[in-house]
């Protein structure tokens, strides 16, 4: 993300553009907004004033993003919307394309977006840059904002610029997430029952789970780390490789343990996906017992729900239908 | 979670209502968005799978309405994505007529949606294959016949062990069946690929002469070639004591399959469950 190049389209602008569009139209935060510490490293390295210096659609100040509860976010996005109101000469360049053309980019984009979630791959800027906006990157703003709209309205979810460092986007729901959905259809997505199982011992065992007390379990379904199996194929890359990196899982290395063994943990997107509550019913459901059968357990996910709740005074619980204003 | 506050907040605000902001021809409501993301999320759905997800939306949003028919439903969304270029798509299953629905992008110009999942020879090996199914006469291609041209592949060179895992791949994600040896498009392949392999092939291609849609497999009139799924022609011959081809009227030589039924599937499916789940079904 340079300032010189001026046909360069930075992912954080082209965020703020997005959600004071959104704003104005929805009248709610939504869209792309910044965490707050990518925010830190957006102001930190690279200079002000942020934002490339051509800026053929003008896009008015970012307003705080009033969903980050954190006041140092708020002065961020406070001075970010400064320094991009800072003067910019207005590049004489070529001419922008037709509306349309930017309406097909912005609906190849949501597609693009669509499908890589599918995956559970990584939605990276620049592949979205290179794969589908190509030559109209100087457009990208308009065609990230116009795509954020399009999946909030139709589908329901936000494209969220979820690392200003890495540059990665992730596509969150924005409907009130009940319970796991899949859950709903379990049994037509092994992979989630796979996945859950073994986030369900990390967290009774309240630390690492061992790799070898992870086949122990996986053993009662049939699975073994030299099998290959139907629907999984070679599960033990699946759960070290595959879920590590969609971020469900972490694998390590046990510290001063020879010969060498490795243990699982939660992933960074587990833990914003799944809430403790979730695997309490999970746990329920698959060994038929109260989830107060883990008692230490269902305390700190009643705590969990109560600081979500807390958080957020305005939630509904789940299963309220509509508004309750 | 921290997206749990913005979403909630998303939700009091944002009326739910059907003239919540859409210009569009269609009602969108967090029912029918719900739905499209499971739908999305789960790439290809059998009939009764959409039925359950789409009581699951209800219960989820509008405990209190009425659950629309399922044609409507999905008429109603898919009139808000036309102007998306994107449907909700509905097809069958080639060899016992399930139906079956899928998301799909109608200006696919390419095998686009399996680019971001494999590499540029995995991509072609799948093109070969591909190639070698539609030009064959049941629809199948062997295996040895795909890796004999492993050599003619962009990209990277594959060998023909790597090319058999690739293909192994294929499977595990839905877009090939095997069947002894013998490879074939899985039916979520044709519903998303259809439009694209239409215009990539357009001379190779098979037409059912009952549906008008893309024939991977099917039954073919010995006099006058013409082709129709096995479903196509249970549906057809249903009734017909003596069937006879419907463009040459000569006699039509093959097996008149059944006609799907989803209650006996369903009946089927439960016995089964029975045996081994342990916990309960919800209907």
């Amino acid at each position: 993300m340079s300032e010189q190049s001026k046909d360069v389209c930075d992912p954080n602008s082209a965020a703020e553009a997005s959600n004071s569009e959104v704003h104005s139209i929805l009248g709610v935060p939504g869209g792309l907004s910044l965490p707050a510490s990518q925010a830190a490293t957006l102001a930190g390295p690279e200079s002000p004033p942020l934002g490339p210096t051509d800026a053929p659609l003008a896009s008015p100040p970012p307003q705080a993003p009033s969903e980050e509860g954190d006041p140092k976010a708020l002065q961020q996005a406070a001075e970010e919307g400064r320094a991009h109101q800072a003067p910019s000469a207005a590049q004489p360049g070529p001419a922008p394309p037709a509306p349309a053309q930017l309406v097909q980019k912005a609906h190849e984009l949501m597609w693009y977006v669509l499908v890589k979630d599918q995956k559970r791959m990584i939605i990276w800027f620049p592949d979205m840059v290179k794969d589908v906006i190509g030559s109209y990157k100087k457009w990208c703003r308009s065609i990230l904002r116009r795509t954020s709209l399009i999946l909030a309205r139709v589908f329901g979810l936000h494209l969220r610029l979820t690392s200003l460092h890495t540059m990665e986007f992730s596509l969150v729901k924005a409907l009130e997430p009940e319970e796991l959905d899949r859950v709903a259809l379990s049994n037509r997505m092994p992979m989630t029952g796979l996945l859950l199982m073994i986030l369900s011992l990390i967290y009774v065992k309240g630390r690492g789970a061992r790799e070898s007390a992870v086949w122990n379990v996986l053993r009662i379904l049939g699975l073994r780390p030299w099998k290959k199996h139907s629907t999984f194929g070679d599960v033990r890359k699946l759960i070290t490789e595959e879920f590590v990196q969609q971020n469900y899982l972490k694998y390590q290395r046990v510290p001063h343990v020879e010969p060498p063994e490795y243990e699982f943990f939660w992933g960074s997107r587990a833990s914003r996906e799944i809430t403790k509550m979730q695997i309490m019913e999970f746990l329920a459901r698959v060994f038929k017992k109260d989830p107060q059968a883990w008692p230490s357990r269902y305390r700190e996910a009643l705590e969990e729900a109560r600081a979500l709740r807390e958080a957020d005074p305005t939630a509904h619980c789940p299963r309220s239908s509509v508004s309750e204003d | 979670m921290e997206e749990g506050r913005a979403e909630r907040r998303r939700r009091t605000e944002a009326p739910s209502h059907p003239q919540g902001g859409t210009r569009r021809a269609g009602v969108m409501t967090d029912v029918h968005r719900r739905f499209l993301q499971l739908l999305m999320t789960h790439g290809v759905l059998e009939e009764w799978d959409v039925r359950r997800l789409q009581k699951h939306c209800y219960r989820v949003h509008d405990r209190t309405a009425t659950v629309e028919e399922l044609e409507d439903f999905i008429n109603n969304i898919n009139s808000v994505l036309e102007s998306l270029y994107i449907e909700i798509k509905k097809g069958a299953t080639e060899d016992d007529g399930r139906p079956i629905y899928a998301l799909v992008n109608l200006a696919t110009t390419s095998v686009s949606k399996m680019a971001s999942d494999f590499a540029e020879n995995e991509l072609d090996l799948f093109r070969k294959a591909l190639e070698l199914i539609i030009d064959s006469e049941t629809g199948f291609a062997s295996s040895t016949n795909i890796l004999n041209l492993v050599d003619q592949l962009k990209g990277k060179k594959m060998r023909k062990k790597e090319a058999e895992q690739v293909l192994q791949k294929f499977v595990q994600n839905k877009w090939l069946i095997e069947k002894e040896g013998e490879f074939t498009l899985h039916s979520r392949a044709i519903l998303e690929m259809e439009q694209y392999i239409r215009e990539t092939y357009p001379d190779a291609v098979k037409i059912c002469n009952i549906c008008h849609s893309l024939l991977i497999q099917g039954q073919s009139c010995e006099t006058c070639g013409i082709r129709m799924h096995l479903p196509c022609t249970a549906k057809y011959f249903q009734s017909s004591p003596e069937p006879r081809c419907p463009h040459c009227n000569d006699y039509w030589p093959h097996e008149i399959p059944e006609v799907f039924d989803p209650e006996k599937e369903r009946e089927a499916g439960t016995s089964r469950a029975n045996k081994r789940s342990l916990r309960s079904r919800q209907h």
